[in-house]
């Protein structure tokens, strides 16, 4: 995902804003991190360049 | 449960759809062209490998599917793992949004329209493609529900159903258009885009 998607980016469950973490990037994108809900604490995984914001219930089955 | 199974199984007979149905799609994409504004942020809700977003240049789009991701992302789109229940946006962000065959596979119509509604600006546009359940197209596909593997997981809508949940969620003005005029099989070359809805089996929503 590119960085300026931050901008509009708002966790699924709660709508509260994200916090980035990134553990890899290149000169286009982040490739893997993950996104932390400032209100309530979940945590969503970025890997292979994807966000995956799925509410938790359904990420885990995936 | 998000209906991603097919999805993820069948991917290649997604695809396949696109190739032997090229007339049907190009149709379907000059419908939904009619009411995608240029130059706007949009936002494909369901956009699976990127069929429509690609062409008509909606940068991102959400989709439950891994699998449909990948394409969508090797055709430079930005795609992020959501649903349309539960979407990922701050509120009033985006000029439109666009969900094409995407309604009947929700798990909660109602509550993807509710969201739709919530990250468009106020003076923003839902874009809804979809074969009219009451069209010969979605009584077809009713009929052999069974036999596809997208189709068996599918629930079918009317017009009219659309746009009374759509006024459910918020929305309040409406246009129309439609095509696909005849049989699948009998499509040579691209159909004509009509205003309105009750003679074509592909029928798109303009609701804001």
């Amino acid at each position: 995902m590119k960085r300026d998607l931050m901008d509009i980016l708002a966790c699924p469950v709660c709508k509260g804003s994200l916090e980035l973490e990134v553990t890899e990037e290149n000169e286009n994108e982040i490739i893997a991190g993950a996104l932390k809900c400032a209100k309530c604490s979940e945590i969503y995984p970025i890997n292979d360049s994807i966000p995956n914001l799925l509410p938790p219930e359904l990420r885990d089955k995936a | 449960m998000a209906r991603t199974g097919p999805f993820e199984i069948h991917y290649r007979e997604y695809e396949n759809w696109f190739e032997k149905n090229i007339f049907a799609y190009r149709s379907e994409l000059s419908a939904i062209e009619s009411f995608v504004p240029a130059d706007k942020r949009g936002i494909e809700i369901g956009i699976g490998s990127g069929r429509f977003a690609a062409p008509m240049c909606i940068e991102t789009g959400i989709d439950p599917s891994f699998r449909m991701l990948e394409t969508a992302k090797i055709r430079g789109l930005e795609v992020i793992a959501a649903v349309a229940e539960s979407l990922p946006f701050i509120d009033s962000c985006f000029d439109f949004a666009l969900m094409v065959t995407t309604i009947c596979f929700l798990d909660d119509t109602e509550t993807a329209l509710k969201e739709a509604y919530r990250i468009l600006k106020p003076s923003g546009s839902l874009i809804i493609g979809f074969v009219d359940k009451n069209s010969p197209l979605g009584r077809l596909y009713q009929q052999h529900k069974k036999e596809s593997v997208f189709y068996s997981v599918a629930t079918f809508y009317s017009v009219e159903e659309v746009v009374s949940m759509l006024e459910k969620s918020g929305f309040q003005d409406f246009n129309f258009a439609q095509t696909i005029f005849r049989d699948l099989t009998e499509i040579s070359d691209i159909e004509p885009v009509k205003a309105g809805y009750g003679e074509g089996s592909f029928v798109v929503v303009e609701a804001r």
